[in-house]
């Protein structure tokens, strides 16, 4: 259950950032009260999701992975480019994470 | 006298730790609301998260934006790795420890890749947006 708080709150966390990039610093309305309200349910399941992992583990695992995707997606649909700086950084996170998880400290 | 350029730098970095530092709080608070059911801790959880954003938001009109959030979210994962055993009933074991340091040091690096290089003709600042994870600039 945790994993799938974390997850819905990696996925709020990602609307974040695209809810603010398109907020023109709190200047466009709609899209400042997305970026709050996304802001308010990534937080509310990231405390869920740290019922059970440990504070600095889940925080981690929620600002990485919400980075990564955040990566993707903006390669994916936002013409932004992935280059090679970019992908070690993500296996760096998922190599993390998948170690993380491996070694049972998760 | 005091180099105006020098003083505005100064202060930028030093909202940017303090967002840090916030971020922190946010992270500890997040984890004692323990579900938004404990209201003190929520409460604090709130009053950091707009702090958090507040000087982030400061720092980030002098700062790039990329080197900005590279600082602010290894600073808030750090901490909140280190200080999570002094707080609850955690350990950061060494295997812990270095699995958390690998995922940090990735987001970090990733934060950094979107950095405008230095010699590149000088573009027209957007307004900088303070988000919680890295704004898409679209």
């Amino acid at each position: 259950m945790h994993w799938l708080h974390l997850a819905v709150a990696v996925i709020f966390e990602i609307l974040v950032a695209i809810a603010a990039g398109k907020a023109e610093g709190f200047k466009n309305r709609k899209w400042t009260g997305i970026t709050l309200a996304s802001g308010a349910a990534a937080t509310f399941f990231l405390s869920k999701a740290l019922l059970t992992f440990d504070v600095g583990v889940g925080y981690a695992l929620w600002t990485s992975v919400a980075g990564v995707g955040i990566t993707v997606l903006g390669a994916l649909f936002f013409g932004q480019r992935l280059n090679a700086h970019k992908a070690i950084g993500i296996l760096l996170v998922i190599g993390g994470v998948v170690g993380l998880q491996l070694s049972g400290s998760a | 006298m005091s180099n105006p350029a020098k003083t505005s730098s100064t202060n930028a970095w030093l909202s940017l730790l303090l967002a840090g530092v916030f971020e922190i709080g946010y992270a500890l608070a997040v984890g004692g609301s323990e579900g938004f059911t404990v209201l003190t801790w929520s409460l604090v959880a709130v009053v950091f998260f707009l702090l958090t954003l507040y000087a982030l938001s400061l720092a980030l009109r002098t700062i790039d934006v990329s080197i900005g959030y590279a600082v602010w979210a290894g600073i808030g994962a750090v901490g909140a790795a280190v200080l999570g055993p002094l707080f609850f009933d955690e350990t950061l074991t060494p295997a812990k420890g270095i699995w958390l340091a690998v995922i940090i040091a990735g987001v970090i690096w990733l934060k950094l890749a979107d950095r405008t290089k230095p010699e590149a003709a000088p573009v027209p600042r957007t307004e900088p947006v303070a988000d919680r994870a890295g704004a898409l600039r679209v």
